[in-house]
């Protein structure tokens, strides 16, 4: 569990934080009170860039290059319809949630387009500064729905809001902090496809994330840094999207 | 039937959309943004990633050998680095530091990751005594290695011997702040004290006798 540290006790650890320096049960307090504090974050950029003048001028190596472009991914391979797969198919009554984790499941192996998503993404992150008090806006605007994402046991909960014009937020994201060769990957249920809507990174924060369409349910899954095209994992969390 | 009509179109649409974007390279790489560079990356852009690969990796693999302090490892460690901002460009929160200090920080974790797990540090041991008996070491590779020290070691020296000594253990040999207040037999508070302090002079000191932009590429 996170150590109670105060405002004062955060910034004396900046310094140590920004070098990697800190255990990691302080790495959490700090992370998340940096999110909130301009101030603190501010002066971490300091710090960072500081570390950074120590390299100036160092030229790139060669022979690196070409074993990076060796492993370089190919773009995403075409889209292909799925073939729709409804609840209704179903051949008894499930619970509500039963029956969203059965359609996630089972979509998610279809093959989807990330592109397109990752480049939303990328725009919407383009001022994090705002993002907090952006999705605050958002959750009281007109005609937003609210979806509450739950594991199985009811243990890890994380809440978005999706707008009208299919902008959304994940707003609270208390999911833990996966390794580092790790993603979190969230998907959305538009009719009867499954899209992806992110490579979320290790650790989710507020995220802003855009569906070309009605949202009516939302997973997350844990891949391989750099997500996937196609996840046969059962969801972590999934959730209905309000219908009003 | 029209449903297969449309999805065999709007898959050809979609290869094409593919075929524009991986083939239409942006004009004057070498001019643009790092900003610029990350959304041509997003598009698949392989010859943004070589820019920003040539402006940054020098600084991200000399880091990576100052912690790691082997070469090959450096590298590995640098493949990962720019592997992962080809696949994950949007981790980059531009609102948090340039380009090159989140490349930076992002060799620093992993670099660190390594050699604070206890096997690494065998290896990096034994590792270190391969190395100082190995007479034919990659001249190239070391004169590289002394220039980047000369700088380091030109800026460190300007610091108080505290504040070098505590950001010394701490970014460049991995230690926790908890652990160089153990090994230098001091408080925890003043180790704290001292890096921030250092790094704050630091920043001050190079960015008066630099370019004045804190992150200005070669």
């Amino acid at each position: 569990m996170a150590p109670q540290l105060t405002h004062a006790d955060i910034q004396e650890l900046l310094g140590a934080y920004a070098l990697d320096a800190v255990d990691p049960d302080e790495v959490t307090a700090i992370d998340d009170h940096v999110r909130e504090c301009p101030r603190c974050r501010s002066e971490v950029v300091d710090h960072r860039e500081a570390a950074t003048l120590l390299f100036v001028g160092a030229a790139a190596p060669e022979g690196v290059w070409s074993r990076i472009a060796a492993g370089l991914e190919e773009p995403p391979p075409p889209f292909e319809l799925p073939t729709p797969i409804s609840i209704r198919r179903r051949r008894r009554p499930m619970r509500l949630f039963a029956a969203a984790a059965a359609v996630v499941v089972a979509v998610l192996s279809m093959q989807v387009v990330r592109q397109d998503h990752r480049i939303d993404q990328l725009a919407a992150l383009s001022d994090q500064r705002g993002l907090g008090q952006a999705a605050a806006a958002a959750a009281v605007m007109p005609g937003a729905r609210t979806a509450r994402l739950r594991s199985d046991d009811g243990s890890q909960v994380v809440d978005a809001v999706v707008l009208p014009d299919g902008r959304g937020y994940l707003v609270r994201a208390q999911l833990p902090q996966l390794d580092r060769d790790q993603t979190y990957q969230l998907w959305g249920v538009i009719g009867a496809q499954t899209i992806s809507l992110g490579v979320l990174g290790s650790e989710l924060t507020i995220t802003p994330f855009k569906a070309a369409g009605r949202l009516t349910a939302l997973a997350i899954t844990a891949e391989h840094a750099g997500g996937v095209v196609a996840s046969a994992k059962a969801p972590i969390v999934q959730g209905f999207v309000a219908t009003t | 039937m029209r449903m297969t009509q449309r999805a065999v179109i709007r898959a050809r649409v979609i290869r094409l959309e593919q075929w524009r974007r991986r083939h239409t390279v942006p004009e004057d790489l070498n001019q643009s943004s790092d900003a610029a560079l990350i959304v041509a990356i997003a598009r698949w852009h392989e010859d943004a990633l070589a820019e920003v690969y040539r402006r940054h990796a020098g600084a991200v693999v000399a880091l990576a050998r100052r912690v790691v302090r082997d070469p090959e490892i450096a590298e590995e460690v640098a493949q990962e680095v720019f592997l992962r901002l080809w696949t994950t460009p949007d981790r980059f929160d531009p609102g948090r530091g340039s380009l090159r200090s989140w490349l930076l920080a992002q060799a620093h974790g992993r670099s660190v990751d390594r050699i604070r797990a206890e096997t690494s540090r065998r290896v990096r041991e034994e590792r270190d005594a391969r190395q100082a008996a190995t007479a034919g070491y990659d001249v190239e590779r070391e004169a590289w290695d002394l220039a980047v020290a000369d700088r380091v070691e030109h800026v460190m020296t300007g610091l108080p011997v505290g504040e070098r000594q505590a950001i010394e253990l701490a970014y460049f040999d991995g230690y926790t702040y908890r652990e160089v207040a153990t090994l230098l037999d001091t408080p925890e508070g003043t180790i704290k004290s001292r890096i921030r302090a250092g790094l704050k002079r630091m920043r001050a000191d190079l960015v008066d006798t630099e370019t004045g932009q804190p992150w200005h590429h070669s």
